[in-house]
């Protein structure tokens, strides 16, 4: 899983998130935030949505609107480590696509007809892929091969700690080796068994596959040989392709990215604005899409987009802020439809274990019942349904009841093991030697071990009180967590709220755990950052609930909780998956709140639109389409 | 008076050497790691490690800081960490759009403030007079957004004669080809800027009119129209000048709230952006920019001084 900017929702989020491990600078404009519409009107229902009637045309341009901080600079979808701007992965991915394609319509599920590859199968104890290309063709008539996809691993496996897509131990750390056996058919060795649904779906659901007949060069006027296959080599193609795709004012014109595969070329793109527009590629291979041109636009503010909507001529489609709900009827009303869709994440709010500051801190989270007490004071149906309307997943536990179909267990459809009960709470707390003191600061009575005391190191007079650091900058989020406080309160549990900046956030809350502790940037207690996303169909809580995993912001560490992640990343199983899924709900390494959906706005007649994919924020321009 | 420039720009010299100094200090000690805000929560050691590396952030503050200085008189701002863009590209794209946006804004708020101002002062005490103080109050204490806001809802939503974004283009000469796109933003400037000139001229005015050599001209039998226009104008539009040596920082600044309404990414997004996201470079780079334009417009109206009122000169002590 990767991080993303903030709640996906507001000024704050990622507008368009392709799936990707990337992490995201933010970009926080939220000076007109106060002036997001306030009228009161109700909405009408905003569904998953459905395909506009009519005879599909071809041809027409649709304009998309882009949030703050979606701006692309760089086109080589290899992005280096220090470049932190995720949405290079929007610019790039409809030139050169992953080898696997998530997403189909509004299933979270591999999408095969678009993938690559034309069969995928596992062997050896799932050690071994095979990988059978399509017989598709880049844009210069060159067919797409499975020399390619070694070209490809050969320049990640020599500059793989430059590529900000890298996390220590997946690809192509677990790749022993990638051997062209065919035209078209390649073999992946992998150096231990891995779950197919997590490999396929979040693993090479990041790898695009490049061409190596183009790119398989280390200067502007040399020839493109074999040089990835030595180290030497593959660095020296992988700088010169680097240095290339961060020269904005070439996009469009430098011969390299002119080979594309994907449904798209670039025809145009602004270097200040970062506005950029798509016209089909006549060659790919695929279904051709029916549209004539896509126009990307980045906008300053959701207002300058609502604004920008509303007076006609403007976007064909926009994101839609949850502040800007009010205005669906008049959208609507102007020929627009609207349509929401999931997060493919989970929200929550992190706690840390490892408190350099106050190590009594550190107790109380320890004690699963103070966990399981706080939880259930979230009511979290009424955050859905008061604070984001309906559009939001309850966070019932690890896995997004509304986004992941088969994935989500028996008890997080029933509500997730801490349905809202302050009575509950009190109860748990009272039984554990605390005085509860409602709407006051409970405290520990009675220190111990036992069952009936407080738990291993809280002393007499500790108290439930705690530094809440979350994501500024949304109304909604705001909105949220001041419920949280106010029915924690209920408990006598205080949760001091702090908003602050993305980046400072970021900035100053460090990953803390046992290896690390203690980090200057453990002072933290209790941080919500927004959502963590899921790279593909398979939501598995590898590097988030494991122990050390690089998600995993509190150091939450249970031997159990590493057994069954490991189990779900490298077994395979509904079964396995649901044991997994319902410990990490149960055992709480984050405290589960709602994640908000994506709502996009879109011209009534645009077909192929809606369902909307949730791995795609329903941006699919391929799919679009007039009709008349 | 050219001594008085010398030690004037010397002095200027070391003001934005000073602004260097301690903009560079202050921005360092932001808390928190600049990769990390940059690279996300979730950042590998291996990727901060790069991040670091690149930037130089792992060089001491002070050969940092002799980096950047020499990278500044070479023409190098460096490099955004957000944009990775040279922060020099980014000023120069977005500076240009701002000096448009608030010089027109200006201009225009010059043209109807000056003339209210001095209507205001001869027609004192009247109700004419209250009323454009009213009218005026009322569009200063107005904030830009919401007159923004308001603007766009009846033009542009309402009305529909007026785009309310400007055109996504990189020159100038392409936004002044739709010149109607700049009308919104252009007048929502002028119009909380109009009270401040007004006021100030009406004030000048006033002295002004009661001065002897004014009375002088009305009694030699120069039309009213004259006595204002030759006499009077010159001599009170000093302290504008003054307020307008001022704005110039201002114009370099941007207007952060109407780049954010009318999609217009200036200056002041630029930098508002940067500081949200620990984006050193850019900081350093515009207060570098918005100090010089400071001790410029200073100076520029300290000249201006001098060219209006022949009695004010600077000597050499």
């Amino acid at each position: 899983m990767g991080f993303r900017l903030s709640r996906p929702n507001g000024d704050t989020r990622p507008s368009r998130p392709r799936l990707r491990r990337t992490a995201l600078a933010a970009t926080v404009v939220a000076l007109a935030a106060a002036t997001a519409a306030c009228t009161s009107a109700s909405h009408a229902g905003i569904t998953s949505g459905t395909n506009a009637k009519g005879t599909p045309q071809k041809g027409g341009t649709v304009t998309l609107a882009w949030q703050p901080g979606s701006a692309p600079n760089f086109i080589f979808p290899f992005v280096p480590a220090a470049n932190t701007n995720g949405y290079n992965a929007n610019l790039a991915n409809l030139m050169w696509p992953t080898l696997t394609y998530v997403g189909d319509g509004a299933q979270a599920t591999v999408n095969p007809q678009k993938s690559l590859w034309s069969a995928i199968n596992y062997s050896d104890g799932d050690k071994t892929i095979t990988l059978t290309l399509k017989p598709w063709k880049w844009s210069d008539g060159t067919p797409i091969s499975a020399r390619d996809l070694v070209f490809t691993y050969n320049l990640l496996k020599a500059n793989v700690p430059n590529w900000n897509e890298y996390l220590p131990g997946l690809f192509p750390d677990n790749v022993s080796s990638v051997t062209a056996t065919g035209p078209s058919t390649a073999v992946i060795q992998l150096t231990k068994s891995y779950n197919p649904s997590f490999y396929t779906g979040d693993v090479l659901s990041i790898i695009n596959l490049l061409p190596q007949h183009a790119w398989d060069k280390t200067s502007a006027t040399g020839k493109a040989g074999n040089y990835d296959q030595t180290t030497a080599g593959a660095k020296a193609v992988y700088a010169f392709l680097q240095k290339e795709g961060g020269d904005m004012s070439t996009f469009t014109t430098n011969p390299l990215w002119k080979v594309v595969d994907g449904p798209f070329e670039l025809s145009a793109f602004t270097p200040s604005t970062g506005d950029y527009t798509y016209v089909p590629n006549p060659h790919y291979s695929g279904t051709p899409t029916d549209l004539s041109k896509v126009v990307n636009e980045q906008f300053t503010t959701s207002d300058a987009i609502l604004d920008a909507v509303r007076a006609g001529n403007g976007p064909d489609t926009a994101p839609l802020s949850l502040s800007d709900i009010g205005q669906v009827r008049q959208l609507q009303s102007e020929g627009y439809s609207v349509a929401s869709t999931p997060f493919p994440g989970v929200a929550g709010a992190y706690l840390n274990f490892w408190d350099t500051q106050d190590s009594a801190v550190s107790a109380v989270f320890n004690q699963l019942y103070i966990r399981q007490a706080m939880e259930d004071l979230i009511n979290r149906p009424q955050i859905v349904s008061k604070v984001y309307d309906g559009y939001a997943d309850p966070g019932n536990g690890p896995v997004p009841v509304t986004g992941f179909g088969q994935w989500v267990s028996p008890l997080e459809k029933k509500g997730g093991p801490y349905p809202y009960n302050p009575s509950a709470a009190t109860k748990l707390l009272t039984a554990h030697g605390w005085k509860v003191v409602p709407n006051g600061t409970t405290s520990c009575a009675h220190p111990g071990t036992s069952a009936s005391e407080c738990g291993a190191g809280i002393k007499t007079g500790q108290k439930l009180a705690f530094q809440y650091l979350y994501s500024s900058g949304d109304p909604s989020t705001d909105a949220m967590e001041a419920a949280i406080q106010s029915s924690e309160e209920q408990a006598g549990i205080t949760f001091n709220l702090k908003a602050e900046p993305f980046s400072t956030l970021a900035g100053s809350v460090a990953v803390c755990n046992k290896s690390s502790h203690p980090a200057s940037g453990c002072g933290w207690q209790i941080v919500d950052f927004g959502y963590d996303p899921y790279d593909g169909p398979y939501p598995t809580g590898a590097g988030m609930f494991n122990t050390g995993g690089a998600d995993n912001q509190g150091g939450y560490s249970n031997p159990t909780m590493d057994q069954l992640v490991n189990a779900t990343e490298f077994g395979s199983g509904t079964a396995t998956f649901y044991q997994y899924e319902d410990f990490a709900a149960e055992q709480l390494p984050l405290l589960y709140v709602p994640l908000p959906y994506n709502i996009n706005v879109y011209k009534s007649n645009l077909g192929g639109y809606a369902p909307m994919n949730p791995f795609t924020g329903g941006i699919n321009e391929q799919d679009w389409y007039y009709t008349k | 008076m050219t001594w008085y420039l010398v030690r004037r720009v010397a002095q200027s010299v070391a003001v934005v050497i000073g602004v260097m100094i301690l903009t560079f200090i202050l921005v360092h000690m932001v808390p928190g790691s600049a990769a990390r805000a940059a690279l996300g929560p979730r950042a590998t050691s291996a990727r901060i490690a790069i991040f670091n590396a690149t930037y130089g952030l792992n060089e001491p503050l002070w050969r940092q800081f002799l980096s950047y200085v020499s990278g500044v008189l070479h023409g190098n701002l460096g490099t955004s960490y957000t944009l990775q863009q040279p922060v020099s590209t980014l000023i120069s794209q977005r500076l240009p759009k701002d000096c448009l946006l608030l010089g027109l804004s200006t201009v225009l708020a010059l043209a109807i403030g000056l003339p209210v101002g001095m209507y205001q002062a001869v027609r004192r005490a009247r109700p004419s007079d209250h009323l454009l103080t009213g009218a005026t109050f009322t569009l200063y204490s107005m904030p830009d957004f919401l007159l923004g806001l308001l603007l766009v809802a009846l033009f542009s939503v309402q009305l529909r004669w007026l785009p309310p974004e400007v055109p996504q283009v990189s020159t100038i000469g392409a936004l002044l080809a739709d010149p109607r796109a700049l009308v919104l933003p252009v007048v929502t400037l002028a119009l909380v800027s109009v009270a401040t000139f007004s006021r100030y001229m009406r004030s000048a005015t006033i002295e002004t009119l009661a001065q002897d050599y004014l009375r002088t001209a009305r009694a030699k039998g120069l039309p009213q129209r004259l006595v204002l226009t030759r006499h009077a104008l010159r001599n009170s539009v000093l302290p504008v000048v003054t307020i307008l040596g001022l704005s110039l920082p201002g114009i370099v600044a941007g207007a952060v709230i109407a780049e954010d309404i009318f999609n217009y990414p200036g200056m002041g997004l630029l930098f508002y952006n940067a500081a949200t996201s620990h984006d050193f470079p850019i900081m350093l780079g515009s207060t570098l920019v918005v100090g010089v334009a400071t001790v410029v417009g200073n100076l520029a109206a300290d000249i201006a001084y001098a060219v209006l009122d022949p009695r004010i000169r600077y000597v050499a002590r």
